[in-house]
């Protein structure tokens, strides 16, 4: 026969079964009555002819499975027949069909939700031209790799280096620039770039060009370049943008390029300005404000580059030893300096994760376990029919591979969602460039997983259960418990389920008592009933520093009398929602002199009123006052810590302080107050030492403000409606309460304490789940036992603590293995942990406690239905 | 009763093909022209029987058709193929070629 009609026959046989069976049946049923009919011919009654014939046929099934064995294309055959067998065994068991798909979907799910952000974020290459070319360069102080540069220092290396194709800077940080002119004034998040910072990265806008070089320098022409979705939101996508007039800041700017929608770097951005050499935003060397980017010159190695920097910085650390002496430069490729913030957060959630999947295997593999043995009758049928061992293990593992498969399509189908859910979570913006999505590594991923998860669950407790002895279980009728081999391996499952869900646990409640912790923190002001915003002042239409301070005294004294508003204050940085802005202060005599460089301390620009309005205590001396004007002595109030460190055991008041303000020589300040410490930034920091000088003698743009009121709502709107009156032009800008603030603030810390306790509940109920079907299951197959100890007079509560002893014995041993894998796995969350250690004892004990308490539940279930077994049930179910 | 011979494992196959080659006949049919031509000395297993039918026709040497019994019934027919033909006079050859061996080797003494 040609291999085309043979194979045509096999997929007749495979896909008319039915018919063929139908065939073969007829066949066998005519050879038994032919051999029925001779009998009777030959003088044999009718059931004696029928009995004769069947004993020498044989059995009609084992006929039929040898025929079966001859005739299919074996292996494939006996797939397709154990693909129906399965969905008819999973059909009429919809419940642990839905219960398998569920728990080993979402753990699948999970999985590859996480692995899709973890690919996206630390694996795929960056969406620029020639990616491992890019590098970032960060400042380091003695060695120590920090963040900003100094704009000064930058122009060196970019001058000196010939390591670099291209070398750029830009800040880290978006600064909302005010956009008037057509319609509302609009807040347009904004940046600092040095002309190639694009070409640097090779983004190419899609309308018109980069900063030109001779735009980076001093004097240059006020241009921007501006994002396409500004270009489309604000500007229609007018073809005629490139050299229109916009005002950002009052100030007229000329458009020269839009750059493509898909362009970002950390930051979401909508317009770029052109950072000027010896501009007032380049700064001094010792501000620091610019990440540095840069593409290497073609064959020139990171190290090679990572040399040359070194040099230069060896150079300028001679050159300028007051600021540059323990300052250099660091080059990292730029993915990898990108992701690494974010490592630690992915890696935790990514490890979380697959210990979900774990604990759903777990399950499931018990669940299997269970059904298995209630389906030893069957399994045994089928081997007395003639299949062999070997036959009925496959059968299992491609009922096991389907659920797998299954699985795998429900984890699929929720991964995108999931990978929505956990985005929102986890904060990734500074890489702001995850999208949700399912990619190729991805279903590759989710295929891997699911072919694991069916090794991992199915081939053992499939072998465990065509291993036995099917047909002696047959003939004895006996309620198999599926020996003593699978007892122990269910009760292992059981054990590793509890152990893992403690580490688990242990990270969730390690991570909850440092959110706790942090929320404890003492701000050092009133942070109840504060709303904040700024305000930023055109400099172009305030120029005069007595027209600002102007400016914002009358909005101050109308803020203070709208309805609802019971104090506000103005300054430029509101603690925790305007982090930086430190700088040198010390004693006048010591700057300058070898080995002191004065102490960093944050300084902040106030009007008069502003620590009553935030509720900062006045330790001593007076508040700023708006008589501090340019003409009278320049003042400042100290924070209490400051005052220590620069005047310990002495009065502060009347002292003088010099700080450093770019100058050559620092800026001297009479010490007039001091006020209590305040959390500048994050909470995890805590207090640091601060200084304030009056607004009034140094009258910058921009103001943040802060409102008391009951009402915060209704504050808003008042405070809008008296800035409206003032200047039309001015928006208030992002309106907070301080509430939202500091919940901003901590979002990392709340959203992984929030994430990894989902976790660990979702793993905490699989495992209660797991816990109680085994004992339940345990309980089920001993009914007959424990009827006749109940009708022996055994005591029901006796029957209680048996099984709850069985359960918590199993509970016992998983938290003897978990909580040491525990306080080792804390180590790899140890950066996230505020207030607490990675072996604090409270945590453990509660999460021993916790577990304990829901296992005991879930084990005082079973327990409790075998106290109430009653003998005569148990016997008739026999 | 005559003694039974045990059929050597393959020549399962040569019998029916040779049952075949004088006309189609169905299975139980096939069965009892065997032991009809053996004399009853050989006994088709019927266990054997239709798996070695199934072979055969999967191997096509034989066909099967739907054809009607000696009472009207219906019932599946077996027939030679001309491949099952030439692979019959092939094994016939091979068989005497075999026995003939056998018999030589068992008549020496």
């Amino acid at each position: 026969m040609g291999g085309w009609r043979w194979m045509k026959r096999r997929f007749q046989v495979l896909f008319n079964k039915s018919e063929a069976e139908a065939e073969l049946d007829d066949e066998l049923r005519f050879h038994l009555e032919k051999e029925i009919e001779l009998n009777l011919s030959a003088g044999m009654s009718q059931a004696e002819a029928r009995r004769r014939a069947l004993v020498a046929f044989g059995g009609v099934e084992r006929h039929k499975e040898e025929v079966r064995h001859v005739r299919g294309a074996r292996v494939l055959d006996d797939a397709v027949q154990d693909t129906r067998i399965a969905f008819r065994s999973f059909m009429k068991e919809p419940a642990f069909l839905a219960a398998v798909l569920l728990t080993l979907g979402l753990g699948i799910g999970g999985n590859v939700a996480m692995f899709g952000i973890l690919e996206a974020s630390l694996f795929r290459a960056l969406p620029y031209p020639e990616p491992d070319r890019l590098v970032m360069g960060r400042v380091t102080w003695n060695g120590q790799v920090g963040q900003t540069v100094s704009g000064p220092d930058f122009f060196d290396y970019r001058e000196r280096s010939g390591s670099f194709e291209r070398l750029a800077a830009f800040t880290p940080w978006s600064m909302p620039q005010t956009l008037t002119g057509e319609g509302e004034p609009d807040r347009v998040p904004s940046i600092f770039v040095s002309p190639g910072f694009f070409a640097a990265l090779g983004a190419v806008p899609v309308l018109g060009r980069e900063f030109a070089p001779d735009e980076g320098e001093l004097g240059g022409p006020n241009v921007v370049v501006i994002s396409e979705g500004l270009w489309e939101r604000r500007f229609g996508s007018d073809p005629d943008i490139l050299g229109r007039g916009v005002t950002f800041g009052g100030t007229p700017s000329t458009v020269v390029g839009v750059m493509p929608a898909s362009f970002r770097l950390m930051a979401d951005v909508d317009a770029w300005f052109p950072l000027q050499r010896g501009g007032a935003w380049a700064g001094g060397r010792q501000f620091h404000n610019f990440i540095l980017v840069g593409r290497l010159a073609p064959g020139v190695s990171m190290a090679q580059a990572q040399e040359d920097v070194d040099r230069i910085s060896a150079a300028l650390a001679e050159e300028y030893p007051d600021t540059n002496r323990d300052k250099g430069l660091n080059v990292a490729p730029l993915k990898e300096a990108l992701s690494q913030r974010y490592e630690t957060t992915l890696m935790v959630l990514m490890a979380a994760v697959a210990t979900l999947l774990l604990i759903a295997c777990g399950n499931v593999a018990g669940l299997l376990l269970a059904r298995g043995s209630a389906r030893r009758g069957e399994l045994a049928v089928r081997s007395v029919m003639g299949a062999g061992q070997g036959r009925l293990a496959r059968q299992l593992v491609t009922e096991n591979a389907l659920l797998a498969v299954g699985a795998g399509l429900v984890g699929v189908a929720m991964a995108t969602g999931l990978q929505r859910g956990i985005l929102s979570f986890v904060s990734l913006d500074l890489l702001g460039r995850v999208e949700p999505g399912l990619s190729g590594p991805s279903l590759g991923f989710a295929l891997g997983l699911s072919a694991l998860t069916v090794v991992a669950f199915g081939v053992i407790p499939a072998l465990r259960l065509a291993g036995g002895d099917p047909a002696a279980d047959l003939r004895s009728g006996a309620r198999a418990t599926g020996g003593r081999g699978a007892t122990r391996f269910r009760n292992g499952l059981v054990v590793a389920q509890v152990a893992l869900t403690a580490v688990l646990l242990s990270g969730a409640g390690l991570l909850l008592r440092s959110f706790s912790e942090l929320q404890g923190v003492d701000p050092g002001f009133d942070d109840a009933h504060l709303l904040t915003a700024a305000v930023q002042i055109p400099s172009a239409e305030y120029q005069e520093p007595a027209a600002r301070v102007e400016f914002f005294r009358q909005l101050s004294e109308r803020i203070a009398a709208a309805p609802g508003v019971q104090k506000v204050g103005f300054t430029t940085h509101v603690p925790i929602r305007d982090p930086g802005g430190n700088v040198r202060v010390d004693r006048p005599e010591l700057f300058g002199t070898a080995g002191v460089f004065g102490r960093l301390a944050y300084r902040r620009a106030v009007m008069p009123g502003y620590f009553d309005a935030l509720g900062i205590p006045l330790r001593a001396g007076r508040d700023v006052a708006l008589t501090d004007d340019p003409a009278a002595p320049r003042v400042i109030v100290l924070s209490q810590s400051l005052a220590e460190q620069i005047f310990p055991g002495e009065n502060p008041l009347g002292r003088t302080v010099g700080v450093d303000q770019g100058g050559s020589e620092p800026a001297t300040f009479e010490v007039v107050g001091v006020v209590g410490d305040v959390v500048p930034s994050h909470p995890a920091e805590g207090m640091e030492a601060a200084m304030y000088v009056p607004y009034s003698q140094s009258a910058g743009s921009r103001m943040s403000l802060a409102v008391r009121a009951t009402d915060l709502a209704a504050a808003a709107t008042a405070v809008r409606g008296v800035l409206r009156e003032m200047d039309p032009d001015i928006p208030l800008a992002e309106a907070a309460t301080m509430d939202e603030v500091e919940s901003r603030v901590v979002a990392d810390q709340r959203s992984m304490a929030a994430v990894l306790s989902a976790f660990a509940a979702v793993a905490l109920l699989l495992a209660a789940v797991g816990l109680y079907g085994v004992l339940a299951y345990q309980v089920s197959r001993r009914l007959h036992e424990i009827g006749i100890r109940m009708a022996l007079g055994a005591d029901a509560g006796r029957m209680v603590s048996s099984v709850v002893r069985g359960g918590m014995t199993l509970v016992v041993v998983g938290l003897l293995v978990g909580l040491p894998v525990s306080y080792f796995a804390a180590r790899l969350i140890r950066e996230m942990l505020f207030g607490v250690g990675t072996g604090d004892p409270l945590t453990y004990a509660g999460v021993a406690v916790f577990l304990g308490g829901v296992a005991a539940l879930a084990c005082a279930l079973p327990g409790f239905r075998a106290s109430r077994v009653d003998p005569a049930v148990a016997f008739r179910e026999e | 009763m005559a003694p039974k011979a045990d059929l050597l494992q393959g020549s399962l196959d040569l019998l029916i093909l040779r049952t075949l080659d004088l006309e189609p006949l169905h299975g139980w049919a096939v069965s009892k022209r065997i032991q009809l031509l053996s004399r009853g000395v050989l006994e088709v297993n019927q266990g054997s029987l239709y798996p070695a039918l199934y072979r055969l026709r999967d191997r096509g040497l034989i066909e099967s058709e739907y054809g009607e019994s000696e009472e009207g019934r219906r019932v599946k027919v077996y027939a030679l193929t001309r491949k099952g033909r030439a692979a019959l006079a092939r094994e016939r050859e091979g068989w005497r070629l075999f026995s003939g061996a056998v018999n030589d080797v068992l008549a020496t003494n």
